[in-house]
């Protein structure tokens, strides 16, 4: 952990942001494969937000 | 210069403090903190945050007011009319401190910075929004490291705000005893069974808890985290924290002007006879103490440059701030805030945070149909009301609700009546010890009266 940090960042608080950002990519690439199952199907057109796709 | 008075709660962070001086409030930058402070200005950070009215502006002074070595300048920031405390904040008012804080840490990313703390007691309320306050806490931006702050904006937002939507609003007021956040260890106790099911608080609440009961503090080499992790789990965050959404609920409190009391004839009276004296008595600051859901906080709203507007019912809080958003009225401040149990002063030698009644100086108080809840409701003497309010503002706009009135009727009806003292005549003496009666009216169609007293 950055150990410049003045507040205590809490034990595990790295690890845990490394797992949630894990778990996050996989959620995102689900999501898009649905979207895209979808649209295939010719369901209502759902692509994931703005934000996840600048960061996805 | 050696008259400045050094904030007490500002000690925490070595970047710089706070400190009042001439009634004004201005904040150090020390050297340690000056590259830092340099890489705000200078990436346009400061600038484009300013100008989104996120952050707070200030003027840079090149005026060594501490005297002390470690000073590298002296910013006098834009000041606010009334602190309050996030424990004193409805349900809204810190989700949308919480989104405010979520969408400077991503634009701090891309500018190349990062929030090093969380709390919401960065934040105030101005003009009806939250503004960020601290210009000490942005520091570059190291790519390879996850967000120092993580826990502490899951303790200090996210808990209270899911123990609001899964419990109760009024749990909000725990910040004020876990002002550091609340720990997750025991927001994974106190929140219901199924809110395991969802997907957000299993990962941000339990499993943080599990990992960190867990983890060893010692373990040594990490992978390098990075940017698009860390912006991934902010967006997260934002979206998690934009969902939650209190439940429609039905106080004792939340209805009062449209059930429970009289007519419609009463409040339109009650409103003219306010505002004529408003329009007579010019006022800066005022006070709505037990203001419901703000309907005379509104009415007084033109006629102030700020309205404080408190009740201890968190639903009709709720509802006034998200009004006043909707309106556009700005110049309300709704709190948290019970007048039989005001905030107490907190921190490190209860020097901290001060007390509701050590920030409220007014020049108009606003008690409206409260005072039969105090003397009748909660036995405090006349005497004591009289005296509370003398202390807090120069003018006094009080409703008198006597015996007859069929709410006064109803709140005797279950208990001994002891109140044999609570008098038109009785009420008018005790109040003249303190207040001068400038001016009486009757509230149409009631036996109420309205009187405006101004302070001897």
């Amino acid at each position: 952990m950055n150990i410049t940090a003045y507040i205590d960042p809490g034990s595990g608080s790295y690890l845990v942001q490394m797992i949630i950002a894990g778990i996050l990519a996989i959620a995102f690439y689900f999501k898009t494969i649905w979207a895209t199952v979808k649209s295939f199907f010719g369901g209502k057109k759902e692509t994931p937000s703005k934000d996840e796709e600048k960061n996805g | 210069m050696d008259k400045i008075q050094k904030h007490p709660a500002s000690f925490k962070d070595p970047s710089g403090f706070v400190f009042l001086y001439e009634g004004k409030y201005y904040r150090q930058v020390n050297q340690s903190f000056k590259h830092n402070y340099i890489f705000l200005k200078e990436s346009g950070l400061y600038n484009q945050m300013v100008k989104e009215k996120k952050l707070i502006p200030h003027i840079e002074l090149d005026e060594n007011f501490s005297n002390s070595a470690d000073w590298y300048c002296t910013l006098l920031p834009e000041q606010i009319t009334f602190l309050s405390w996030p424990y004193e904040w409805c349900f809204s008012q810190l989700k949308d401190a919480a989104l405010l804080t979520l969408s400077i840490l991503k634009e701090a990313i891309q500018y190349g910075m990062i929030l090093k703390d969380a709390t919401p007691f960065n934040i105030q309320f101005k003009n009806g929004r939250p503004v960020f306050i601290d210009t000490l806490s942005f520091e570059k931006y190291d790519v390879t490291q996850p967000w120092v702050a993580y826990r502490q904006f899951t303790e200090s937002f996210i808990v209270p705000l899911l123990l609001s939507v899964y419990q109760s609003p009024e749990m909000l007021k725990l910040l004020q005893i876990y002002p550091d956040g609340i720990p997750l260890s025991l927001a994974s106790k106190w929140l219901p069974f199924r809110s395991r099911f969802n997907f957000n608080v299993a990962l941000h609440i339990y499993l943080q808890n599990r990992v960190s009961q867990k983890s060893n503090r010692t373990s040594a080499e990490k992978p390098a985290f990075s940017r698009s992790k860390l912006l991934n789990i902010a967006s997260n965050l934002t979206s998690f924290v934009s969902g939650l959404k209190l439940k429609k609920v039905k106080t004792t409190w939340n209805r009062y002007y449209d059930e429970t009391v009289l007519n419609q004839k009463y409040v339109t009276d009650k409103r003219s006879i306010v505002t004529g004296w408003l329009k007579e008595i010019p006022v800066k600051t005022l006070l709505d103490a037990g203001t419901n859901t703000g309907l005379f906080a509104e009415v007084a709203a033109p006629y102030a440059e700020s309205v404080i507007a408190i009740d201890s019912d968190a639903d009709c809080i709720d509802r006034l701030y998200n009004h006043c958003k909707q309106t556009g009225n700005t110049n309300i401040l709704p709190l948290m805030v019970d007048i039989c149990q005001p905030t107490p002063s907190t921190g490190w030698r209860n020097e901290e945070r001060s007390s509701f009644i050590n920030r409220c100086r007014v020049d108009m108080v606003f008690a409206l149909a409260i005072i039969h809840h105090l003397v009748i409701g909660k036995n405090v003497p006349l005497q004591r009301v009289a005296e509370t309010l003398s202390t807090l503002t120069q003018y006094l706009v009080i409703e008198f609700v006597p015996r007859e009135d069929e709410k006064v009727k109803q709140m005797l009806l279950a208990r001994i009546d002891i109140f044999e003292g609570y008098t038109e005549s009785a009420f008018e003496s005790i109040f003249s010890d303190t207040f001068e009666i400038v001016k009486k009216e009757k509230i149409a169609l009631t036996k109420r009266i309205l009187y405006l007293m101004k302070h001897k």
